[in-house]
């Protein structure tokens, strides 16, 4: 994983969990690809980007003086009101692989409120320690939060042992959420599905930031859909990218189930 | 103090009875104002980046449109199964029509059906909106007759495809609509100019050419459909030549404007379209990477033709001559 930084000028600062559609130029992609803000600062505006195809092959091999198309920010966020409650209860941030693009921003964004910041656990989890390189863009925000005087604490899993425990993040989770805990979490589908599960037992409410192919990231084309739990269909683009729990996934999912696959 | 003569290129355009400021506007179904200017930038409501705004396809009866996944980028553009959704034309005149009629610029709504006769159906309401809305907007609104859109697995595209069936249709909504109808063609058909002659000859004012390509992608790992909607309507780069194929040909045959479409994101391809005959040029999935870029275009097509010194007059209809 890459963190691209791009200078905008006048980028108007977006919200944690919210994205901006990314194409470089020229490109030998059509469309733009969505990306959750990672970082911000005037006139500056970074995301974490893994290569996976054309499109952010492009994008992280951008150099000083190359042209980025920047449409953003798009989007709902993270809630965070809902994130930090006044009832003291803790703040458990979850997050898989690239998943934890968008929370170096909210945990910046927490230590900037007015009101004192709830205990945060950030659970990570990664394939191996090379992809847990993107650890060092927590620093600096989790320093910021806790010179607020939040409590911090970051543990980490990798699939292959290679950093911290064997597993995944839910085996952290699973471990960690208690009763009375708000969940912020992002990643595949099938990790926020096995994550939804384990607060839907616990009753602690859950955002989540989920992803769509998307072509227009405003709600033009409708392309990014999916299936929310009543059956509607929901804008990713528009009405999220952050979903509430219930409203996504509800009663459904299993632990174990793979992503939603068509017959 | 007046710029020098040679400078000044004039981009209007008439629609029928409609006066665009330039040639470019957007095709349906691929922006939505509203929810463009809300995301990016609320002045795109003042300043519309189109010569005219085309909403997308509104039905007799609220749709929710295909399942997902509905969008899959491919080679030089990309494949949709949207399948129409909106909230039904009682929702449009109540919620949409207000707001659409707030625009500074020339509107050209869209409707879709199920059958020839829905057509009349959906003309006759909204011109009886329309007339207690905003008297003697003849020459400010336009009809599209979308009979041509691949996701849906009834009507529309079917008709279409059939010169009676597009005969019955237009010839419905031209007894219910005063103003403008442009009727949008499908390019899933062997010879586009039977279907064209009929539309015009039942009414249309204009053509629109051409909605997108019926096409398939895979998923890479199942082998299976990718599409909720298994099939999917390819716009993008990919199409530009074909499309241009049609507009030159209908161009040649048969006197009516045409407003020119697929794959066009640059001002080369504006020219091209230009130049087989349309008279307007829409940007579709284009413009989903870039709003504004209808507005950028005319500006460019501008700087284009006092780089030539030519008018528009110069480059319409140029392929023929």
């Amino acid at each position: 994983m890459y963190v691209v930084r791009l200078f905008v000028p006048g980028w108007r600062p977006g919200c944690p969990g919210q994205f901006a559609l990314l194409q470089r130029e020229p490109s030998a992609v059509f469309l733009p690809r969505a990306f959750s803000l990672h970082g911000q600062a005037p006139d500056e505006v970074s995301f974490l980007i893994s290569p996976l195809g054309a499109g952010t092959e492009e994008l992280v091999e951008v150099e000083t003086g190359d042209v980025v198309w920047v449409l953003g920010p798009l989007g709902r966020g993270f809630p965070l009101d809902s994130l930090a409650p006044a009832s003291r209860g803790r703040l458990v941030i979850v997050a898989g692989g690239a998943g934890v693009a968008p929370f170096p921003l909210l945990i910046e964004s927490l230590a900037t409120l007015d009101a004192i910041p709830p205990p945060t656990v950030v659970v990570l989890g990664f394939r191996d320690a090379i992809q847990a390189e993107c650890l060092e863009t927590f620093t600096a925000p989790v320093a910021a939060l806790r010179a607020r005087g939040g409590d911090v604490r970051l543990d980490v899993i990798c699939e292959d042992g290679s950093l911290g425990r064997v597993g995944m993040v839910t085996d952290l989770l699973a471990d960690e959420l208690r009763s009375g805990d708000v969940v912020a979490a992002c990643g595949a589908q099938a990790m926020c599905e096995a994550v939804w599960q384990i607060c839907r037992q616990r009753a602690c409410p859950a955002w989540f930031s989920l992803e769509a192919g998307m072509a227009c990231g405003v709600g033009s084309c409708q392309g990014c859909v999916i299936s929310m739990a009543d059956g509607s269909l929901a804008r990713v683009c528009r009405e999220g990218p952050v979903f509430a729990g219930e409203a996504a996934f509800g009663g459904r999912g299993h632990p174990c189930a793979a992503p939603r696959s068509r017959a | 103090m007046t710029a020098p003569k040679e400078l000044i290129v004039d981009l209007t355009v008439n629609l029928g009875p409609l006066r665009l400021a330039h040639p470019l506007i957007n095709a349906s179904g691929t922006l939505d104002l509203f929810d463009a200017a809300e995301s990016l930038d609320p002045t795109m409501l003042v300043e519309p980046p189109v010569a005219a705004y085309v909403p997308k396809t509104v039905t007799l009866q609220p749709r929710g449109g295909n399942e997902p996944p509905r969008i899959l980028e491919t080679a030089g553009g990309m494949l949709n199964s949207i399948g129409l959704p909106n909230r039904g034309i009682e929702s449009f005149v109540e919620e949409d029509l207000p707001r659409l009629l707030a625009l500074p610029c020339p509107l050209i709504l869209s409707v879709g059906g199920f059958g020839a006769e829905e057509y009349g159906q959906l003309a006759a309401r909204l011109r009886r909106a329309l007339d207690a809305l905003q008297p003697g907007w003849v020459t400010r609104i336009g009809l599209e007759l979308n009979v041509s859109c691949p996701n849906v697995h009834s009507g529309c595209i079917s008709i279409g495809t059939d010169p009676a069936e597009t005969r019955a249709a237009v010839a419905g909504a031209r007894g219910a609509w005063p103003g403008l109808l442009v009727v949008k063609l499908t390019p899933n058909i062997g010879d586009i100019v039977p279907v064209a002659r009929a539309a015009v000859e039942a009414g249309a004012g204009a053509l629109a050419l051409v909605n997108t390509f019926k096409g398939l992608a895979l998923d890479r790992v199942t082998l299976r459909p990718f599409l909720g909607g298994v099939t999917g309507g390819l716009s993008g780069p990919a199409i530009k030549p074909l499309a241009l194929r049609f507009v030159h040909e209908v161009a040649q045959e048969i006197d009516v404007p045409l407003v020119g479409m697929g794959g066009v994101a640059s001002v080369r391809d504006v020219l091209d379209f230009l130049a087989c005959g349309a008279t307007v040029v829409a940007v579709g999935a284009a413009g989903f990477r870039d709003p504004w870029l209808p507005a950028r275009l005319a500006t460019e097509l501008a700087a284009e033709l006092r780089g030539r010194g030519w008018s528009l007059r110069d480059v319409v209809g140029r392929a023929h001559r």
